[in-house]
């Protein structure tokens, strides 16, 4: 029986070897297979399905389309799939998914996959089978961190990104005095970190620093604290996420601390989650978005172009995923290969512009998209002209202060 | 008859390894890994809920708390992956010593409504210690040492997990044949009398307890190594559900059983990722509910019936048959309500 | 700390209407019901369709959405709930278990998994002053109506004969079938009012709290974890439990953040260790 074992094992790797035939350094083609193939992993069914989910397929939809219209007859390949897989938020399925998108569908890329865990896990498959990763929907920093890998990217946001770009605007902007609230797993105490740095760094203090319990649905301890605080806080900066961050928002106006004189700035905000709130709500509430479609006249063609195919208005993570496909894609053209090594080489360092990323560069040091992002407002519900319009640009902050500096304990 | 049951069994048995043997050819391997794991995990799980008479809700504490346990050995300690799937085992086993201390004194359906909730203030814990366990990014980069060979294949690796699925199954099947699985299933059918029969019930129930969480570490422990980290999601209450889920697709009471059930599931799941069909919830909510309304014996318990009944009719004597079924056929449908 | 020994009361009303209602369903079927969460999270939704899709206002939705529910809760019981009830109580345990499930994607389906937005009802939204403080009216007025609900099923149980039947049945099951007294045929009301009871819970939660289709899922273990303190297959002691644990909870926020999710875990074990049958609880629960 072993020795039978063995023998099939030995067997299956050979057709296994065989079936990867055109893989890294094989074939005759320059393209893998003949066809290119972008795989989309992400949340269809759970917390981040409305966020980025099904309509993030019909954006990198899009972005093959844009291609093979730029390049027509020039372009490396005219077979171009793009494959989407839901990992239910669950990290053990976007394992196993990944490895068999990579393995068996022959995908070249996995984009997306958001989830902290299922993204870094998705990383480390990428990692052993040197093929292309693009994360955008995650925000962890360990993907540029200490996960980084030389085939693993980050493309749009991370923690830093959001605590830093509220945090310090707000501060030099004149709200000196800060009391934070922070959801009590990892991510809330990373934005905390990020964010009491950011305050300090401009010039601001943070009063206090309260950990709160995750998911939480009452918020009224840390709001009654608030004003009795000493010295009183100027802002309430709060950390939490999705529905906690809808809880908190409703009992901040309940407790009605905006009158008290302590302003709102949040630091993880999505435009769904203004939409559920209701403008008026969160109206003033400042926040760093990564893009908005109606922040000028290119991203509201697109996002016409967008709402046309999908009959939503995208988020940022859905812009995101049509650039990283678009950039992916023409990295490819510039390599003229899709081995995941030459494309890699022309993706690092490469400085573009397209419809998300202004201004933007992927660091060579630890495959970090670095662009222009925005600080944000909430209008009032009486400045809202159409659906989905709830935001107004206040500052564009440039590329190279957005983002962190790379972290050491990244080596590709 | 005998004779047909004395051969019916190593067929059976002859069937289910060469089953488990083929899968990573019919399955892509590292589903074929999350199956194995499963089966072991549900077979566990039956140990208690078919032969115990205890639904514990909770075992995601022991799957889960094994696969940190074990991912933690594994990448402080770089132990090969043998040491670090035990080390896993014997810590969820530990940690239901005290679990079960407290809930093994509760009857059925409050047992279920105390073992959910310990689970429940495991996962805060694991959520909370993020040190330890990296929080919500999971504890990640769990290495596959095995004395410097490349397991990294995971085609290979089902075959060097595998020995420890089937001892695992091996050991519940033992359990459930040995004059203590025996006291198991009277403790089951008539508490009551088994007290009066003098019959330590509470200490019995623990040991159940013990084992069925350290066997279900296994499994959890195997999984981590297997995926190459351990997350939130394996400690979260719809683990512990989709464990139970397993068990009674497969059939209460059946031990194989379990292990179609989790097969089924793993499958389904693994399907549902990339049907384009969103609502996954509700196809196996549905499943499970029309299981539980009208199909209580679950794929395997039924397929046995139909079998035995053919059997039966071929020899009406089969009936009477045999010491076997009395460990085997708990009818939990009998048992009423208060 | 007067105002968040206010806050636990309230984040407490919430435990005791759930509490309550899966008390006198335990009581009176033996059916512990998993999907009291989902009902709680429907009678949120209710409240919330009924607004936004048909202009309804939280004081109809307050009444119209229980009722509902609990005609819902009635069908349910005699479709399914009853057909498994002669058997091993834990059938009905995991049926409810996979009811939640559909119910919280069929709602996920129609709604997606975003928080939609409730506004609190005019009337109750400014705050009141109490005094020794000033709270918000409408947390005030969700205490209130908690309180008195629960108040009026007290009075209901202690002083209607029908009261009495399912205090009876619940509290001494055996004793009251030997006296030959017919619980069946208040078997189905009590269910759907258990459920109307959650479908409350909801519709209060709407103004509150993040409105989506997984808000009971996690409320609902600390709600077993509720009832196992308070006493098996007490009524008094699931609701006291409710507002002591709502009480200990922000209390424990307040001073040891760390523990705030545990606590009430951490509780439930001592409990256990101390008075297996819970505060409250009567020695039958035990094996």
């Amino acid at each position: 029986m072993k020795a039978l074992g063995r023998a099939a094992a030995v067997a299956a790797v050979g057709t296994m070897l065989a079936g990867c035939g055109g893989g890294p350094g094989g074939g005759g083609g320059k393209i893998s297979d003949g066809r290119l193939v972008l795989a989309v992993l992400n949340d269809q069914s759970a917390i981040y399905a409305d966020l980025s989910g099904k309509n993030s397929v019909e954006a990198v939809k899009m972005a093959v389309a844009d291609y093979k219209a730029k390049y027509g007859d020039k372009a490396v390949t005219e077979n171009i799939d793009v494959i989407a897989a839901d990992h239910q938020n669950k990290p053990d399925i976007a394992n196993s998914k990944a490895q068999e998108l990579y393995d068996r569908q022959k995908a070249d890329t996995i984009m997306d996959v958001p989830t902290s865990s299922a993204a870094l896990a998705v990383a480390n498959i990428a990692k052993t089978k040197k093929k292309v990763f693009i994360d955008i929907g995650a925000a962890t920093t360990a993907l540029t961190g200490a996960n980084c890998n030389k085939y693993t990217f980050h493309y749009g946001y991370n923690t830093y990104m959001l605590a830093h770009g509220t945090g310090s605007t707000v501060t030099k902007d004149g709200a000196k005095n800060w009391y934070v609230v922070y959801p009590d797993y990892a991510f809330g105490q990373d934005m905390n970190k990020s964010f009491s740095t950011a305050v300090q760094g401009a010039g601001g203090k943070i009063v206090k620093s309260d950990p709160a319990p995750f998911p939480n649905d009452n918020f009224s301890t840390f709001l009654l604290k608030a004003p009795g605080l000493s010295p009183k806080p100027q802002v309430l900066g709060t950390m939490q996420a999705g529905g906690d961050l809808v809880n908190l928002v409703k009992q901040y106006n309940e407790y009605k601390l905006r009158d008290k004189g302590i302003g709102l700035a949040v630091g993880l905000m999505f435009l769904t989650d203004i939409h559920s709130l209701g403008a008026d709500a969160l109206a003033g509430t400042k926040f760093t978005d990564p893009w908005y479609w109606n922040a000028d006249q290119g991203n509201r063609a697109w996002a016409d172009k967008f709402l046309a195919k999908t009959g939503k208005r995208p988020t940022f993570a859905h812009a995101a995923n049509y650039s990283a496909a678009l950039q992916y894609l023409d990295a490819v053209q510039r390599a003229g290969t899709d081995k995941s090594d030459d494309v890699v080489k022309q993706l690092e360092g490469h400085k573009f512009e397209d419809v998300f990323a202004k201004n933007a560069t992927i660091r060579a040091q630890d495959h970090l998209l670095l662009h222009d992002v925005a600080l944000a407002q909430v209008k009032p519900s009486s400045e809202v002209k159409e659906p989905w319009d709830y935001e107004k640009i206040l500052k564009t902050i440039p590329a190279d202060q957005a983002f962190q500096q790379p972290d050491p304990a990244c080596k590709l | 008859m005998i004779l047909s049951k004395l051969a019916a069994r190593p067929v059976l048995l002859l069937f289910g390894l060469v089953a488990a043997f083929a899968l990573p050819w019919l399955i892509y391997p590292p589903v074929a890994m999350d199956i194995a794991c499963w089966a072991l995990f549900a077979a566990a799980l039956d140990l208690l809920l078919g032969f115990t008479g205890l639904l514990s809700f909770g075992h995601a504490a022991f799957w889960g708390g094994a696969a940190y346990a074990a991912g933690l050995i594994a990448v402080h300690w770089g132990v090969p992956f043998p040491v670090a799937v035990l080390g896993g085992a014997l810590f969820a086993a530990v940690l239901a010593v005290p679990i079960g201390y407290l809930s093994v004194r509760l009857r059925g359906i409050y047992f279920a409504m105390v073992t959910l909730a310990f689970a429940q203030m495991v996962y805060f814990v694991v959520n909370q210690w993020r040190d330890l366990t990296g929080g919500e990014n999971g504890l990640q980069g769990v290495p596959r040492e095995f004395f410097g060979m490349d397991l990294s294949d995971p085609f290979f690796f089902y075959y060097a997990g595998l020995p420890f699925v089937l001892l695992g199954l091996f050991a519940v099947w033992r359990i459930v044949r040995s004059p203590f699985g025996r006291v198991l299933v009277s403790i089951r059918d008539n508490p009551a009398r088994a007290q009066a029969l003098g019959y330590p019930v509470e200490r019995y129930k623990l040991l159940a307890f013990v084992l069925s969480a350290g066997l279900s570490g296994l499994a959890g422990g195997l999984y981590a190594i297997s995926h190459g980290f351990a997350s939130l999601h394996e400690v979260y209450w719809t683990t512990s559900g989709q464990a139970v889920m397993a068990v009674v697709l497969g059939g209460i009471g059946t031990l194989w059983g379990g292990a179609i059930g989790a097969a089924l599931i793993v499958e389904l799941n693994d399907y549902l990722a990339t049907a384009g069909f969103t609502e996954t919830g509700l196809v196996t909510g549905g499943i499970f509910v029309v299981i539980v309304l009208v199909f209580r014996r679950g794929v395997w318990g039924t397929a046995r019936d139909l079998i035995a009944a053919r059997a039966a009719r071929r020899s009406p004597a089969a009936g009477t048959d045999s010491a076997a079924a009395q460990v085997e056929a708990p009818d939990r449908q009998e048992v009423t309500a208060r | 700390m007067l105002e968040q020994a206010f806050n636990g009361l309230v984040g407490g009303a919430f435990f005791a209407l759930l509490a309550l209602g899966l008390a006198v369903i335990f009581g009176m079927l033996g059916v512990v019901n998993f999907a009291h969460g989902a009902f709680y999270m429907l009678g949120a939704f209710g409240a919330f369709v009924l607004l936004d899709s048909f202009g309804v206002n939280f004081w109809v939705a307050l009444f119209a959405v229980p009722i509902v529910l609990g005609v819902v809760g009635v069908v349910l019981e005699r479709l399914f709930i009853r057909r498994l009830a002669p058997l091993d109580p834990l059938y009905n345990f995991l049926f409810t278990f996979g009811l939640t499930l559909i119910l919280q994607d069929l709602i996920k389906s129609r709604y997606g998994v975003q928080s939609q937005p409730y506004p609190r009802p005019s009337a109750l939204s400014g705050s009141l002053d109490l005094g020794l403080f000033t709270y918000p009216t409408y947390q005030v007025f969700v205490l209130a109506v908690s309180l008195a609900v629960c108040a009026l099923v007290w009075l209901a149980l202690t002083r209607t004969r029908v009261g009495m039947i399912v205090r009876a049945a619940t509290e001494k099951p055996e004793l009251t079938r030997a006296l030959g007294i017919d619980v069946g045929r208040w078997v189905t009301p009590v269910f759907g009012f258990g459920i109307a009871l959650a479908g409350l819970a909801g519709v209060l939660a709407a103004p509150m709290r993040a409105v989506n289709p997984l808000m009971g899922a996690d409320l609902i273990i600390t709600v077993f974890a509720v009832v196992v303190i308070g006493g098996l297959g007490s009524i008094f002691g699931s609701v006291t439990a409710g507002f002591a644990i709502g009480l200990v909870s922000a209390l424990g926020n307040l001073y040891v953040p760390a523990l705030s999710q545990t606590l009430v875990f951490i509780l439930m074990a001592a409990v256990l260790l101390w008075r297996p049958a819970g505060l409250f609880g009567r020695e039958e629960a035990l094996s």
